[in-house]
Parts: structure tokens; C-alpha cells; sequence
């Protein structure tokens, strides 16, 4: 029974609850949602430890095997529902593998800085808002640390309501009450119709003679017993694959359906942003990755895996086109991040070893570096309001030397430099749908060369030109300050782990590699039997 | 078991209801002699008939506890069963009916307070008589003991054209579909050749036609009750020209009365192969229809009053699915009881805090009226939030158990085709659509435009309603079972 994991979910929503009901003692609640956020983030590091310290579980019977679990006997759940002529009664499962504790990692960095700068940056009622994001990243912890459906989904759906308040009440761009209503109802037109699916998941066990259950390593079992069987897909495995694939897929912003994600992005403060961009937009690759690959492995093979990567690989030429033409920063932002979760997508739907393990890699590097240049746009737009790249002649490098340099770090880091963290997930995740699909790496290929293109035009439109001296700046206070300590320190953590799992990523790698493995080894044979072509590179060495 | 022991079993049963009709008898006489005095002091006479009112509520949940649970009794040929559902019933009918005198103390109207509580007196003492019922005759006299005083009410609170309108359209319509139930009732009894709901329910097995269409025609009657299309166009009039007070009651205590009696009539497993390749596609369909017809309208409108009127008919499109659920025995008549419980506590909730602002002097009709109201009455506001999130289905709200058990009752039943999965696609995307416009409505909540919503009037009778109701839809997400 691990104390850790109800602390992650309980500490920042108990933080939050207190900031809530302060009343007129608001202004001192700033330091102590700070402080609950950086006690979050020591815990979430606790957590890694002791997952990383963990046994592994060697021969586990299903393809997830949480290393560290919470699942007291009260945590049930009794439905006046019966599914094949039997009550419902679901047990609770709590727990954290390498996967679902590296998440909890980003949650915990990204929550506690993204807390740090909102003390200073929103000027509006900022207790109010710090407790929203406290809430915000207690849920998120809550879907991270889900061993089971009915809790993933609960925390899934819940993380929406502080959300949403966050984007309509502190929203300073374009429409924010708009957006926050759009975000919402796209949002919930997946999530709703996803929870058919799940519930068709959980009330599947009854076909093999077993009780329902939510919890995901018995239903990964079940699977695997599946598979062993026979691979053969109904109609009725193939609604539930594509429901979940249209709740998660309008989380993650898969190609038809991302229409909310740039209005949201423009709208919402950002450093709202940073937290929906790097964290709850993993949340769909997470609900893939945790519940859609292990559990329905064969209708997704058979119906889904092409149509979804191929749809990966063009958001990430589309993402990257739209980014070049965009002005307003906050939407190249946003279409870069859209094309960025592209190659995680990709990397998914390969079903490789190396695909799953980049996958899951990436997205934290993709977490990390997209929350540093939301910190990033959020100083800018501090000293100088709105940002477009309309007009060449900034000159910030001379004006802002310490901004100037990180900025052409996480830009560098972004667009997939060797030796930064970005380089190596984007590789791992390519490699992977190499052995599947090589068409689909060509066009993300390409993805990457408009990466780099953008990136440099941000780099060079922003930073470099005039010395900077003739911008008026007499509206904007801290128009001429560079970084403070306050806002560098988050920059500068944030780089260094990106520069250390750009050298070193097989140390971080080891934390959840054996869990990938596992997936994988348990759905490769299924998605190689569905595409009998695949693994073109492998026959053909072993040909030569 | 002779006659005279059935009575005497079925009068000890009854306590709380027989409580509540002699003491709505006894409030609504209490008018005659009231006329007499001169009348001045209004607000001495609102807390005595409210404070009254209350007592005997409090007087019949005194009773229902002291007779506790009744055993399951063995004679199924009486008058009146009392089992689980009768329970049920009489406890939703209880919590409707306290929240909806605490609502009453501030908004009844003036001149006629004792037909008005005499009146809801009698509709709280009549459904829990539906759920007992095990006889046509007691079912048909329930739902009318139900009706009768409901065109009361509609026709006092309001003497204005859309006040008259609405009691008029009531009265018209809910005749004609006590006339359609009771065609249908005359065909199960002449088909079985009793009045008893066992025996008529043991004869679904030989499923003819004949008995389909029965049930069909008394189903039409009921679906009246629940607003369910194309039976709602009632709803939308009947809210607007009534009080707050009585919007919230209409949205309720017929639904549960209608699906009580629905529960009554059909039962759980008792239809036949034949009966049921009728009904439950007619019952598909209608719960279809209702809940996009119910969805799709009120998304269109600015008026609150018509906005909830079309939310209650949706609503009922989601218990119509659960009931088909209770039909094929995948679901028990729990899943109903506990939506309506959160039904309650949402709804009830959401119009106590309007009625905060009507009691206050304010408008609430339209949405528009709203807006702002977070930084005039914050505490009014909260509770309109929570009862909002849960009428989206958003966790941490009794709403979101109550769909999530109607998705699971239709969607575990793998015996059919994929006709189940269809249906609770089609739910989820309603509950999208819903969203919209519930959305709209919390969002104007906090809106920073000019408000005319009225500051400075506390009424304590509203703010125990609707903490009650808060407290109610927050506890049951956490406590599930306890709905």
C-alpha cells in the first residue's frame, strides 16, 4: 500500500479547497498554493524513486503490472446495474508503473512552475487561480495514478471543470468565453460517447466466463487470453475501439478533430497554456497508450492502427505548414505543438518496442519543452503585449541576452537538435513505424525540416535584426528588464533536463522500458498479424 | 386472507399518506374561516400555512420511519403491494416534496395559501399511493389523486394570461390522457379478466396483440405524465405561465409518479416475446425522440423557463432508456430511482436559487436576466453552478452517477444487436448538445455585464432548499449508493 499515491491526488485538491474557502485572506494563500505545489512535486519525485526502486514484475501475466499500487478494500463501487445477471461491483486499483510515474513526474515539474510564475503573472484574483490549477493538477495526478477505468474516467472528466473556469475567467486573448465554451463541448462530444466504449471494456470479461471488472492489469489479462484465442474482430470490439479513439483522439487533437486546440491556445492565458499544452493534451496519447493499445490490441490493429498513424503523420506536416504561415505566436505555438504530438502519435500506432518506448519518452520531452516555450511567450508577452512575427525588426537578443539564449535552446530542442531530449524521442518514434510503415516516416521527415524552419523563423524574427532600440515601449513597464531570478529559474531547470535526457536517454529510459517492452511484446504479434507486410527492414536483411 | 385483514394491513402501510391527506384536508378547509378576518399581516400568513404544510410532512416522514421497512407481503391480490418500489416512491416523493415547501414559504401566492398547500399536500400523499398500487383501480385513482390538485395549483398561482393559458392547456391535455389510459387499462382488464397488476402481468406471457396495444394506449397516458414526445408540448407553456416554484414541481413530481406507475404497469421481465417485439421498439423510438426533440429545442431558446421545460423532456428521453434497461432486466428499478433522485436534487436545486431572485423582486426568465449574478448573490450562484455541472453529467455531482448507471443499463446487454450501443451513442451525443446549453447559462453566471439581479433580500426558507440540494448532489457523487 503505497502512501505517495493518494498523497499526489490529495495534497494539491486539499491545497485547492483551502485557497477556495480563505475568503479575504487571499493574497497570503499565493505562498501556500506555491508551497503546496512544490510539496506535489517533491512527491511526485518520491514517486519516481520508489517506482524506479521497485521489483519488476518479471512474468506478469498481462501487459500492465503496476510496481507500485493503492487499493484499499473500501475503494468499491456497488451500481444497481447487472451485466450478465450479476450486480456490479467495482473495485478501485490505484498504482503507478514507469510509464504512468514519468507522467506523474512531468505533472509534478511543469504543475509547480507553472504555480511559481502564475504568483507574479496574474495580477487578477490570483489565489483564485492558483487554486484552480492546484485542482487542476490534483486531477491530472488522479488520471496519471488510474489503474482502472471507472477512476481514469472520473478524473479524465473532472479535470475539464477547473479548466474550463481557468480559460474563460483568465483568458486574455481572442474570444476566450467562446473558446472555453468550444474547448468544452469538443472536449466532452468525445469523452461522453467514450465512456460507451469504456464501459464495453469493463463489461467485456462476461464473454470469457468472468466477473466485470475496471481494473486495467486484470482486463490486460483478459486480453492476452483473448489474443491467444483467436485475433477475430466484432462489430461490437470495433464500436468500442473507435469510441475510445474519438474521446482520446479529440483530447490529443488528431487531424479533423483539433479545431479547438488553437482557438484554446490563443484564448487562454498562457500560462493556462503551458499547463493544457504539455500536460492534458498528453492526456489522450496517455489514454491511448494505457488503455486503447493493451486492451483492445487486435480491433486496433485491424481497423484503427493505419488510419490513426497515417493521420499522425500528416497533422505533422499540416501542424508544421499552418505554423509557418501564423503571425500571432501564440498560434505558431499552438499548430508546433499540434505537430509535435504527431510523431507521438506515430510512434504509438507502430506497436513497436522502439515505437512505444519513444512514444512514452517523448512525451514527457514534448511536455517539457512545450511548457517552457508557453513560460517563454508568457515573459514576452509581459513586456510587450500581443507577439507577432509580422514584423522582422525585433532585436530582443540585444535587449533580453538570457531570454534570447533559452529561447534558441527549446527552439533547438524542439526541432529535434542531436544531443537535446527532442532529438531522441523523435528518432525512437520514427525507428519504431520504420519497421511498419516507411511511407509514413518519409512524410514526418519532411515534418521535421518545416520544424526547423519555423523554429528559425521565430529565432531570427524575434531575436535577431535591429538593436532593438526603436521599439516604443513606454506602455509596457518591464518593457527592458531581461529575466528575472524568478523566471529564469524555471527556464533553466526545465534545460537542463532536456540537455541531460539528450545525453544520457537510456538512464531515463530504464525507468520505463521494461513496461513498453512488455506492451509491446504482447501486441507486436498481433499488429504484425494484422499487417503481414510489415517489418519490411527486418526480412529483408535477414534476405540478404 | 379476508377482506376486512387486507384493509387494516394496507391502512397500517399507508400511515404517512393517509397523515398527509387529512392534513392537507384540514390546511385547505382552514381557508374558510381564514376569509372571515381581516387579513394584514401577509407574512404571518405565509410561515403558519408553510410552517403547517411542513409538519405534516415531517408528521408523515415521522410515520414512514416508525413503520419502517414493511415486510415483502405474500398477498399480491390486494389493493396495494408494498415492496421496494413503494418505498422508493415515497421516499423521492418526500425529498421533493420538503424542498419544495422550503421553496413555497417565499413564492406561494398571496391570496390563496391554504388551497396552494393543501393542494401539494394531497399530490405528496398521492404518488407514494401510485407505487403501492397493485390494482388498476388504485393506480388510475393514484395518478388522478395526483392530477387533480396539480390543476389546482396551475390555476392559483398565477391569474395572468399565461397563467390561465397554462392551467387550461394542463387541464385539456392531461384529460385526454387519463381518457388514453384508461382505454388502455379497459382493454388489459378485458383481455385478463381482473383488475389485479399480477394477474394481468402474468398474462403477458400469452402475448397477443391485443394486450400489446392495451398496454400501448395506457402507456400513451403515462408518457403525458413524464412528458415524454410527442406528449411534452405542454411543458414548455405550463413552465412559463407558472411560478418558479411550481416550474421546479412539474418537472418532477409527475415524472416520478408517471414512472412509477410505469413501473407498476409493465414490471421488470413479465413481457412476452410478442409483447416485447412491440413495446420495446415503440419504447426505443419514443426515448429517441424524446431526448433529441427535448435537446435540440431547448438549445434554441433564450427563455429559462422554456430552456428547463425542454431539459426535463430530454431527461425523461434518459429514464425512458433506463426503464427499457428495467424491461429487459439489465438494469433494476434502482438505476431509476437513484436518476431521480439526483433529478431532484439538481432541478429543485436550480430553481430554488431562481427563486431566490424572484423572491427578491427580480426577473429570471431569460437567461440574460442572469447575468452577473455570481457577484450579487454568490451564495445563490454556487449552488446554480453545482446544479448545472450536475445536469451536464460532470463527476463530482450526482448527475454524473446518474447517467453513468442509465449508459451502463443499456449498454451491457450483449444479447441484442447493436441497436443497445446505438441507443447509448445516441444518449452520449444529447449529452453533448446539453453541455451547450447548459453551458451558456453558467457561463452567463459569471459574466461581467451590467446585472439586474437584485441584491439584499435573504430568505432562509430558499437558502436551506437549495443548500440542501447542493450538499444532496456533491454527497451522492461520493456516496453513490446511498441515491
Amino acid at each position: 500500500m503505497n502512501i505517495l499515491i493518494p498523497l499526489l491526488v490529495l495534497v494539491p485538491f486539499a491545497a485547492a479547497l483551502v485557497i477556495f474557502s480563505s475568503g479575504a485572506r487571499a493574497k497570503a494563500m499565493v505562498a501556500f498554493g506555491v508551497l503546496a505545489a512544490f510539496l506535489t512535486l517533491l512527491l511526485s519525485i518520491g514517486l519516481v524513486v520508489q517506482v524506479h526502486q521497485a521489483p519488476l514484475i518479471e512474468n506478469a501475466s498481462g501487459s500492465i503490472a503496476p510496481r507500485v499500487e493503492f487499493a484499499p478494500e473500501a475503494l468499491r463501487i456497488a451500481l444497481p446495474v447487472s451485466v450478465g445477471g450479476q450486480a456490479i461491483q467495482w473495485r478501485l486499483l490505484f498504482g503507478a508503473d514507469g510509464i504512468s510515474s514519468l507522467m506523474v513526474l512531468l505533472t509534478g515539474i511543469v504543475g509547480f512552475f507553472t504555480v511559481w510564475l502564475a504568483s507574479y503573472q496574474i495580477t487578477n484574483r490570483t489565489a483564485t487561480y492558483i487554486g484552480l490549477l492546484l485542482a487542476s493538477i490534483s486531477m491530472l495526478m488522479g488520471v496519471f495514478l488510474a489503474m482502472d477505468l471507472l477512476s481514469f474516467y472520473l478524473f479524465f472528466e473532472a479535470v475539464l471543470i477547473p479548466l474550463i473556469l481557468l480559460i474563460q475567467g483568465w483568458g486574455n486573448g481572442e474570444a476566450p468565453a467562446a473558446s472555453a465554451r468550444r474547448f468544452l463541448l469538443f472536449t466532452l462530444a468525445g469523452s461522453i460517447p467514450m465512456v460507451i466504449g469504456l464501459i464495453s471494456l469493463a463489461t467485456s470479461p462476461v464473454r470469457y466466463g468472468h466477473e466485470s471488472t475496471v481494473s486495467l492489469p486484470a482486463l490486460s489479462e483478459i486480453a492476452a487470453t483473448a489474443m491467444a484465442g483467436s485475433t477475430a474482430v466484432t462489430s461490437h470490439d470495433s464500436w468500442t475501439v473507435w469510441l475510445l479513439l474519438l474521446g482520446f483522439g479529440i483530447k490529443l487533437a488528431i487531424l479533423p478533430l483539433h479545431t479547438w486546440l488553437p482557438t484554446t491556445y490563443a484564448a487562454a492565458h498562457p500560462n493556462t497554456t503551458s499547463l493544457v499544452a504539455s500536460v492534458v493534451a498528453k492526456l489522450g496519447l496517455y489514454g491511448i497508450l494505457r488503455i486503447v493499445i493493451p486492451l483492445t490490441p487486435a480491433a486496433l490493429s485491424y481497423e484503427a492502427q493505419m488510419v490513426i498513424g497515417t493521420l499522425g503523420a500528416i497533422v505533422i506536416v499540416y501542424g508544421a505548414m499552418i505554423a509557418l504561415t501564423k503571425d500571432n505566436l501564440r498560434h505558431v505555438l499552438a499548430y508546433s505543438s499540434l505537430s509535435h504530438v504527431g510523431f507521438i502519435t506515430l510512434g504509438m500506432m507502430s506497436m513497436t518496442k522502439e515505437g512505444l518506448g519513444g512514444a512514452a519518452l517523448q512525451m514527457f520531452n514534448h511536455g517539457l519543452i512545450t511548457a517552457a516555450m508557453f513560460w517563454i511567450l508568457s515573459m514576452l508577452e509581459e513586456r510587450r503585449g500581443p507577439i507577432s512575427l509580422a514584423s522582422e525588426d525585433r532585436g530582443m537578443a540585444s535587449q533580453y541576452p538570457k531570454l534570447a539564449v533559452l529561447l534558441v535552446f527549446f527552439t533547438l530542442a524542439g526541432a529535434g537538435l542531436p544531443g537535446l531530449n527532442g532529438f531522441v524521442g523523435e528518432l525512437l518514434t520514427m525507428s519504431g513505424m520504420m519497421r511498419v510503415c516507411g511511407t509514413l516516416v518519409a512524410i514526418a521527415v519532411l515534418g521535421t525540416v518545416l520544424g526547423a524552419w519555423y523554429g528559425l523563423k521565430i529565432v531570427q524574427r524575434l531575436l535577431f535584426g535591429s538593436n532593438g532600440q526603436t521599439v516604443d515601449l513606454h506602455n509596457h513597464p518591464k518593457g527592458a528588464m531581461d529575466l528575472t531570478q524568478r523566471e529564469w529559474l524555471p527556464l533553466v531547470v526545465v534545460a537542463f533536463l532536456c540537455l541531460y535526457i539528450g545525453l544520457f536517454p537510456m538512464r531515463t529510459m530504464k525507468l520505463f522500458q521494461p513496461d513498453t517492452d512488455r506492451l509491446a511484446t504482447w501486441v507486436e504479434p498481433v499488429s504484425k498479424q494484422a499487417h503481414p507486410k510489415m517489418d519490411v527492414l527486418a526480412s529483408n536483411s535477414g534476405a540478404q | 386472507m379476508d377482506a376486512i385483514q387486507s384493509i387494516k394491513a394496507a391502512a397500517s402501510h399507508l400511515t404517512p399518506e393517509i397523515v398527509l391527506l387529512i392534513g392537507g384536508s384540514l390546511v385547505m378547509s382552514a381557508s374558510v374561516f381564514q376569509r372571515k378576518r381581516e387579513r394584514e399581516d401577509v407574512h404571518s400568513d405565509r410561515s403558519m400555512y408553510a410552517a403547517s404544510a411542513l409538519v405534516c410532512l415531517l408528521l408523515a416522514m415521522l410515520a414512514s420511519f416508525w413503520r419502517g421497512v414493511p415486510q415483502l407481503s405474500p398477498d399480491a391480490f390486494g389493493l396495494f403491494r408494498f415492496d421496494a418500489t413503494a418505498l422508493a416512491s415515497e421516499r423521492l416523493t418526500f425529498l421533493g416534496g420538503l424542498i419544495l415547501i422550503l421553496m413555497s414559504w417565499s413564492t406561494a401566492p398571496k391570496g390563496r395559501m391554504a388551497e396552494y398547500y393543501g393542494a401539494l399536500l394531497i399530490i405528496l400523499a398521492a404518488i407514494p399511493i401510485v407505487g403501492a398500487s397493485n390494482d388498476l383501480v388504485s393506480l388510475f385513482l393514484g395518478l388522478e389523486l395526483v392530477s387533480i390538485p396539480t390543476y389546482v395549483l396551475l390555476g392559483i398561482v398565477k391569474s395572468d394570461n399565461t397563467g390561465l393559458e397554462a392551467a387550461l392547456k394542463y387541464f385539456m391535455l392531461s384529460a385526454f390522457a387519463s381518457c388514453f389510459f384508461l382505454l388502455g387499462i379497459s382493454y388489459l382488464y378485458g383481455f385478463c379478466g381482473s383488475t389485479n397488476l399480477m394477474v394481468i402481468q402474468a398474462g403477458f406471457g400469452e402475448g397477443k396483440r391485443l394486450m400489446a396495444l392495451g398496454l400501448l394506449l395506457a402507456m400513451c397516458g403515462l408518457a403525458f405524465r413524464i412528458t415524454a414526445v410527442p406528449f411534452h408540448f405542454y411543458a414548455p407553456d405550463v413552465f412559463e405561465g407558472t411560478s418558479v416554484t411550481l416550474a421546479g414541481a412539474m418537472s418532477y413530481l409527475p415524472k416520478v409518479a408517471g414512472f412509477v406507475a410505469l413501473i407498476r404497469l409493465i414490471g421488470a421481465g413479465n413481457l412476452s416475446q410478442g409483447a416485447s417485439s412491440v413495446i420495446i421498439p415503440v419504447l426505443l423510438v419514443c426515448a429517441a425522440l424524446t431526448m433529441c426533440i427535448g435537446n435540440v429545442l431547448a438549445v434554441a431558446q433564450n427563455n429559462l423557463r422554456r430552456m428547463m421545460a425542454y431539459s426535463s423532456v430530454a431527461h425523461t428521453g434518459y429514464l425512458l432508456l433506463a426503464f427499457v434497461a428495467l424491461i429487459r432486466q439489465d438494469a433494476n428499478a434502482n438505476v431509476l430511482f437513484s436518476y431521480l433522485a439526483a433529478y431532484a436534487a439538481m432541478t429543485l436545486g436550480m430553481f430554488a436559487c431562481l427563486g431566490e431572485i424572484e423572491a427578491a423582486g427580480g426577473k429570471s426568465h431569460l437567461i440574460g436576466d442572469l447575468a452577473g449574478m455570481f457577484y450579487r448573490r454568490p451564495a445563490a450562484s454556487i449552488g446554480l453552478t453545482v446544479a448545472l455541472v450536475s445536469l451536464i453529467g460532470l463527476p463530482l455531482t450526482a448527475g454524473f452517477w446518474a447517467k453513468f448507471m442509465v449508459f451502463v443499463g443499456v449498454v451491457a446487454d450483449r444479447r441484442v444487436d447493436s441497436i443497445s450501443l446505438i441507443m447509448g451513442v445516441l444518449m452520449a451525443f444529447n449529452a453533448v448538445i446539453a453541455a451547450g446549453y447548459y453551458w451558456r447559462v453558467l457561463s452567463t453566471l459569471y459574466s461581467k455585464s451590467v446585472s439586474n439581479v437584485p441584491l439584499r433580500v435573504f430568505r432562509p426558507s430558499l437558502f436551506v432548499a437549495y443548500t440542501i440540494c447542493t450538499v444532496l448532489t456533491i454527497l451522492w457523487f461520493f456516496v453513490p449508493a446511498s441515491m
